[in-house]
Parts: structure tokens; sequence; C-alpha cells
């Protein structure tokens, strides 16, 4: 009898397994987490989750447990794993074998390291847990800052804002999501937050924290100080994977994948039955000469996911998985989504790698269109509304 | 037979659903969603797939 470990019980984790019964795999499926939750859907974390303090049940994925079934253990993190003799060991010491491993343990939230070690009224946002600590610290008329202008200082912003929270953004770069959607769409949103009453202090950083038992004031880069009752460092995400040490993969950032999901080596050789999904997978680009990157966006657990469930049935039974081509490089066209107030920005590709941005449809000022090339090819759309236009570009994208 | 529900409380039209199963759902003329609430089992893995790219997780589906 197959057995899959898959290592991660979120969304990437949770989509692997599905597919792997989708596909006709019936073997047993154990899903290892370091969370004590069953799979739960991130994105409302920073968004109506926080602002209406919904719990658990409201971002819990439907999972038919019955028709999955999947050994679930939660609230155990992976320790390390031993490639070469199958087997992963558990921080409980449990030791599981496996005939094929899953790596799904996607990201946690970067921490500044400040002189002042205070940790009362300092936040970050990754996990449920950390959402409903943000909402029992906030009332209308605390003073928020948050470190980091990129989709989730933003959205924490404006969730926050909404709750009548006094928000103050710092962020080293000049104009925010500008390295991502460009100048202009970043200026645009900045303006739209301003409108709002929320103050950036960008081409900045914050030097320390201050307060004794509890934060009072933040110190920034250029001199001056921000009261501050809430701080929320929002400054981007580490992949977790440490666990997987020693064991001579190509782990610099993510772990490195061939054109399967199939984790790589340092020495080049593909790992048969070791596969990436999600945040951490490092995985190829097909068509374009740029070395392989990790892509953050909330669709890539689920395409990785779908792939490496039927990945696996094929290997078990090769040909038994209905208009499966495992020949196919996986390729998975990027997307995501952010919601600011009432701006609803969509984006498809990776506009980031773009030499070229223009503005083709709509005003800067009420709904657009943005499209992105890079060497004359298109790479990226993205915009706010619009949603049929950008959709149409979606098939013109080359990845 | 599958019956799907959107809800339209979530809904934000973004219209990935209709990538996955263009037979069921579509973006009308001023970028709404519209969906078909009922459809064969020849459907089910497309309507599978189009409730798990829904960034707003706005999907149910029932089969009978």
């Amino acid at each position: 009898m197959n057995k899959v470990v898959i290592v991660g019980a979120s969304m990437g984790g949770l989509r692997t397994a599905e597919s792997l019964r989708r596909s006709g795999f019936s073997g047993e499926i154990t899903i290892v987490g370091a969370e004590k939750h069953y799979p739960y859907n991130r994105p409302p974390l920073s968004k109506d989750l926080l602002a209406e303090d919904k719990t658990f049940d409201s971002i819990e994925f439907n999972i038919n447990k019955e028709e999955l079934g999947a050994n679930f253990m939660l609230g155990n993190p992976a320790q390390s794993v031993d490639i070469s003799n199958h087997e992963l060991t558990l921080n409980s010491n449990q030791k599981l074998s496996y005939d094929f491993l899953v790596a799904a343990t996607g990201l946690r939230s970067r921490k500044m390291d400040f002189q002042n070690p205070v940790q009362s009224g300092r936040f970050s946002l990754r996990t449920y847990d950390d959402a409903k600590r943000i909402r029992s610290a906030v009332s209308p008329g605390k003073h928020v800052v948050i470190l980091g202008a990129g989709f989730i200082g933003l959205e924490l912003a404006a969730t926050l804002r909404k709750l009548n929270c006094k928000v103050d953004v710092v962020a080293m770069e000049a104009v925010p999501l500008a390295p991502i959607v460009g100048e202009l769409f970043g200026k645009e949103i900045q303006r739209r937050h301003e409108a709002e009453g929320i103050h950036f202090h960008m081409n900045n950083s914050i030097e320390n924290l201050i307060g004794d038992k509890f934060i009072t004031h933040v110190s920034l880069g250029d001199g001056t100080s921000l009261e501050c009752d809430i701080f929320i460092e929002a400054v981007g995400s580490l992949p977790n994977t440490e666990w997987l040490d020693g064991n001579g993969l190509d782990k610099a950032n993510g772990v490195l994948t061939d054109k399967t999901l199939r984790a790589i080596d340092l020495e080049g050789k593909c790992i048969e039955n070791f596969f990436v999904v999600g945040d951490i997978a490092r995985f190829p680009y097909v068509n374009l000469q740029i070395p392989a990157r990790r892509i953050e966006h909330w669709n890539i657990p689920i395409e990785g996911g779908k792939r490496v469930g039927r990945e696996i049935s094929h290997a078990v039974k090769p040909g038994s998985v209905d208009g499966f081509n495992h020949e196919e490089p996986f390729n998975p066209l990027p997307s995501f989504w952010s919601d600011q107030f009432n701006i609803s920005i969509f984006s498809y590709g990776e506009p980031k790698i773009a030499d070229k941005v223009n503005l083709v449809y709509g005003r800067i000022d009420s709904d657009f269109i943005f499209t992105y090339h890079r060497q004359g090819k298109l790479v990226g759309a993205a915009g706010i509304g619009m949603r049929q236009g950008l959709n149409k570009l979606r098939s013109e994208i080359w990845l | 037979m599958i019956k799907v529900k959107v809800d339209m409380d979530k809904c934000q039209h973004y219209g990935q659903c209709v990538f996955e199963a263009p037979n069921i759902f579509k973006l009308n003329a001023e970028d709404k969603l519209e969906y078909l609430a009922t459809t064969d089992d020849s459907e089910k893995s497309n309507v599978i797939a189009a409730a798990d790219v829904c960034p707003m997780q706005a999907i149910t589906f029932t089969e009978k």
C-alpha cells in the first residue's frame, strides 16, 4: 500500500490530498501540520475576518473528511527528514515512513531585529491566531503603525482604518507597490489611502521600538517618532524549510524543483518521490530565460497541489490519470487580488518582471488596466475593476 | 445532476470560475457574475475546479 506524507496542512497540502483522491490514489495519506487548526483560507485574515471579528468557521475549508480519507496530525510540526531512507521525524519524535513526500510548509512572517525587545504591542500576520491577537488589541482611536507597504501592509492599513484606528504606514521604498505594479499604479493607491486618513512615511524605516512593558512609540529613520499602541510588521515572509536541512537540497530560497514540481538536489539530480507545493516551491519558468522563482500568490498552491496529486497517482499507476500529460511542464498563470477599502485590484502574470509598463484602459483616478511587457512580450496585466477587459488580456500572457 | 450555489454576498466578480467552468459561469455586460444553478454530472470536475479557484470561496455545490 503506497503511503503519501504531506508536510503542511494549509491550502497547498489540502489541495494535494484532494487531487490524489480525485486522480484515483487509494493508498494512505497523512497530512502533518504545525498549526493546530484544520486547513483554512488566509486571505480573509487581513480583510473581513479582522474587520468583522469573524471566527474560524468563516475561513475553514470545506473538507469532506470521509471522501478525503486522510490522517491529519495537527499541531505537530516536522522536525527533520531523511530523504535517503524515506523517514520524516516530527517534533513529537514520532517517525513516519513514506513512499512519497510532499513539502507544503509555507511561509512565516519575517521579523525585524530591534534593540528594544519589547513584545507587548508588537504583531505580525500570517495565521488565524495572529489575526485574533491583532483584533483583541484594536479599538477606535488606537495608534497603529504598520512597517511595510506591500499588499498585506496596505490591506491591514485599510481594515484598521475602517475600525477607526489612527494608521501610519512606514516603508523603505519610495512608492507603495511600485516594485510590483509600477509607480503610477502605486502612487494612485497611496493617494486613495491618504484620502481615507492614512499617513505614509515612505523612503523611511523604523529605528527602534520605544516602551518598557509595552510599546508607546516607534522611532523612525528620519529622526522623528510616532505614537504607537499597535505595531505590525508586514515585511515579507520566510519559507519554512529548515526541517529539510541535511539532505543536499537546493533550498537557498524555498526548494528548487523541476518542471514537475519534484525537488532537485544541489547536484542537479531530481528526487523522484519528493514533491514541493505552494509558497516554498521555487519552480522554473517555462518560456523565459530567468532563474526559477517562488511565487507567493494564492492560486499557486491550488495549481501545484492539483499537479502533484496527479503526478503521484501517475507514478503509482502510469496512464491511469485521465487527461494527464506528465510531459507538460508545470506552468500555472499566476494571479492575485487585493481588496483595500473599495479598491479591488486584480493581476495576472508577473507584472514585476516587466521592463515596460503602460496604462491601456480606463483612467488612473477611476477604474483602469495596466499592461506589463518584458522584451516586447506581455508578461502581466493588472488593474482596478474592468474585469472583462483584464480577463481578455489573460490569454495573451507569456511566461 | 449538480446544483451550483454562489454566495453573492461573498462574490467579488473576479470571474476566475469562468475560466474553469465556462459552461456554467460568465461575467455579463456589467462585469457581474451570472451562473447556471443546475448542471449535469459531466461538469462536476469543472465545478470543483471553479470552487477551488474562487478567491472569495463563494461557490458550493450539491449532487442529486
